[in-house]
């Protein structure tokens, strides 16, 4: 399951693309995309665990 | 490789990191992700006076990619640019499991070069990059099966130690290649002592690259050609020229450390040259995109 704080935008954070990335609807920013891979919980990850905006958003 | 190198001239290898798997145009728009863009820098980057490119691969959007056919392309579109460069693949791969890190090495010609992370490294506030022996191990097997030469990525001094008895357990081909990295967090911490103590600690023999992460890239690629070692430079490891100006392209970064090279009077190595250094048991006329023929040292 994907963070639900996980969209894909082209615009935003005051920022334009070309394709869509991944932004953080919790912390109002694209994220790293080394990050995005916590955010779509791939291959060994897990939002729930490893990523501090979603554990602080949730608290 | 010490101060005497130096006074000897020997030349300098100089890596660009092009793009990277952390950051993204998000930080930097000038950050290559696609294999159109990154071939394009590479080609930028070999005219600066670059020898060896440091490659990861990213999907159309910026986010990591692993798989062998990604980075087939990727690899594919610098050599058809820029021919005579040397080809290197990360392994790294944080939260990744082993299969798949292994994927970048499986290229058909094999990268000429692979990075091997020899420790953990700490990501954001709840993630480790753990790179156990185990997996080390097992990436360096297959990089030695495909004649791949491995780079020593060496976070800190643990990972010098990890260096001896990561030769214990396998045979080098010489010489042992080695990366010191310098920055926040797990890395060395980039104070000059240590870059000191870090060159004295190394095995007898060993090359050493200079990465210093963000503002610490151009002093410590400073004090490595000074001190007979090669550098590293480029967008993966630092996004800014100047504080609060953004770098332009990776090629900017190499022409400044190029320049360094030229007035400091060390040469910098031709591809040519970077080969000859790296695998001396190698003719240093291989062609480019020969890593899979084995090497013995």
């Amino acid at each position: 399951m994907t963070c639900p704080y996980l969209a894909y935008r082209s615009e935003g954070d005051g920022r334009e693309f070309d394709v869509e990335r991944a932004y953080c609807t919790a912390a109002e920013r694209f994220v790293q995309p080394m990050r995005a891979d916590i955010c779509n919980d791939r291959y060994d990850l897990d939002h729930e665990v490893d990523c501090e905006i979603y554990r602080a958003a949730e608290q | 490789m010490s101060y005497e190198d130096f006074l000897e001239g020997r030349p300098a290898i100089v890596t660009a990191a092009l793009t990277g798997g952390v950051h993204g145009k998000e930080a930097n728009p000038a950050i290559p992700e696609t294999p159109e863009e990154i071939g394009a820098a590479a080609a930028a980057c070999r005219e600066a006076g670059v020898s060896v490119v440091h490659l990861h691969a990213r999907r159309e959007n910026g986010e990591r990619a692993f798989e062998t056919e990604r980075f087939q392309e990727i690899t594919d579109a610098v050599r058809e640019r820029a021919p005579d460069l040397i080809v290197q693949h990360s392994t790294g791969g944080t939260g990744a499991p082993l299969e798949v890190r292994r994927q970048p090495l499986l290229t058909d010609p094999a990268p000429d070069m692979a990075s091997l992370d020899m420790g953990p490294l700490n990501r954001y506030d709840h993630l480790t990059s753990e790179n156990t022996r185990a997996t080390v191990d097992a990436l360096y097997d297959l990089m030695d099966e495909r004649g791949i030469k491995p780079e020593l990525e060496l976070f800190n001094s643990g990972h010098v130690t990890e260096t001896y008895e990561l030769l214990e357990r396998r045979d080098l081909a010489d010489p042992v290649y080695a990366t010191l990295i310098f920055g926040g967090g797990t890395l060395t911490r980039p104070r000059p002592r240590n870059f000191l103590t870090s060159i004295e600690d190394l095995p007898e023999g060993a090359q050493f690259n200079t990465l210093g992460f963000a503002r610490h890239q151009l002093p410590f690629a400073t004090m490595g050609l000074l001190f007979g070692g090669h550098v590293r430079v480029g967008l993966e490891d630092n996004v800014y020229y100047e504080r609060g100006e953004l770098a332009e392209s990776n090629a900017q970064l190499v022409e400044r450390v190029v320049a360094v090279a030229e007035t400091l009077g060390r040469p910098v190595a031709t591809p040519k040259q970077a080969r000859a250094r790296t695998r001396p048991g190698a003719s240093a006329a291989l062609p480019a995109g020969s890593g899979h023929v084995r090497v013995t040292g």
